[in-house]
């Protein structure tokens, strides 16, 4: 799943395109994530209104 | 009144956009500098000291240009003057180009510039690819320099009645007509011999940066890799 980085200059960029699971990962944490977080939170606000 | 759901509430899909949008942004903007640095060309002091850039200065013209398979990073890496066994550059062979080695800094960077007004004069990309820019009606330019066609065993100095690569390219660049090596020819640009120079210099430096491997299929070419 994670291979070794092997890119000519270290970069955080490097990292993510290293295999195809880092860019998922990395995208479902940042974007994914905080959208559940979102979501509960909105949850919570209608049902206090109701 | 009954529940309202979250997927049909604005404010989630609000927060959500400013959210992806924002963050999107930002990480693009990190990823313009960072490519900025990455592809930034180096000097001669670099290959002095050494050190492996993307994109080596203008004084690489002085040195022998392999394309050999890195085993750690499963890619044909370009290796600059030698090949310490473990598929990094020694910046140690050096080459003639043209009869001499000892370009200085200055007089490269000449010719890589004559080179690249040349390519936009002469609208190469019309036909040809390089670096990922271009059409894919002629041979994909990237790795050019580093086709066993020019090289000593390849067809291409034998018809030209040249005894070196650049000799070989220059001349091919500067009477196209005269030798017909593909069914799409290519047309007489009225290519001047300093022009061609310039050239050949230009193909020769841009066969030297570090692509990641691209293009893939270069490696397929018989002699292209570790010249085999």
């Amino acid at each position: 799943m994670f291979e070794a980085f092997t890119d000519v200059n270290p970069s955080f960029f490097g990292w993510l395109n290293q295999g195809p699971m880092t860019l998922t990962i990395f995208l479902h944490t940042v974007i994914i994530l905080p959208m559940i977080w979102i979501y509960y939170q909105e949850k919570k606000r209608l049902e206090n209104e109701n | 009144m009954a529940n309202k759901s979250v997927w049909s509430d604005n404010r989630f899909w609000q927060r959500t956009a400013t959210w992806v949008t924002g963050f999107a942004s930002v990480l693009l903007i990190w990823l313009t500098f960072d490519t900025s640095a990455q592809i930034a060309m180096g000097n001669d002091q670099d290959l002095q000291n050494k050190v492996t850039k993307r994109v080596p200065g203008p004084t690489v013209i002085n040195y022998k240009i392999t394309y050999e398979m890195s085993a750690k990073r499963g890619l044909e890496v370009p290796i600059i003057g030698g090949n310490d066994g473990k598929g990094n550059s020694l910046f140690q062979v050096k080459e003639k180009f043209f009869g001499r080695d000892d370009y200085s800094e200055d007089e490269a960077r000449a010719l890589l510039h004559l080179g690249k007004l040349g390519e936009q004069a002469k609208n190469c990309m019309d036909c040809h690819t390089l670096l990922g820019n271009g059409a894919y009606y002629a041979p994909d330019l990237t790795k050019a320099w580093l086709d066993p066609a020019w090289g000593p065993n390849g067809a291409m100095q034998a018809l030209t009645g040249k005894n070196t690569r650049e000799e070989a390219m220059a001349e091919f660049l500067q009477h196209p007509g005269q030798y017909p090596t593909h069914a799409r020819m290519m047309p007489n640009l009225g290519i001047t011999a300093k022009e061609a120079k310039g050239l050949v210099a230009f193909l020769k430096q841009m066969s030297s940066i570090d692509t990641n491997g691209f293009p893939r299929n270069f490696g397929k070419i018989k002699g292209a890799v570790n010249g085999k």
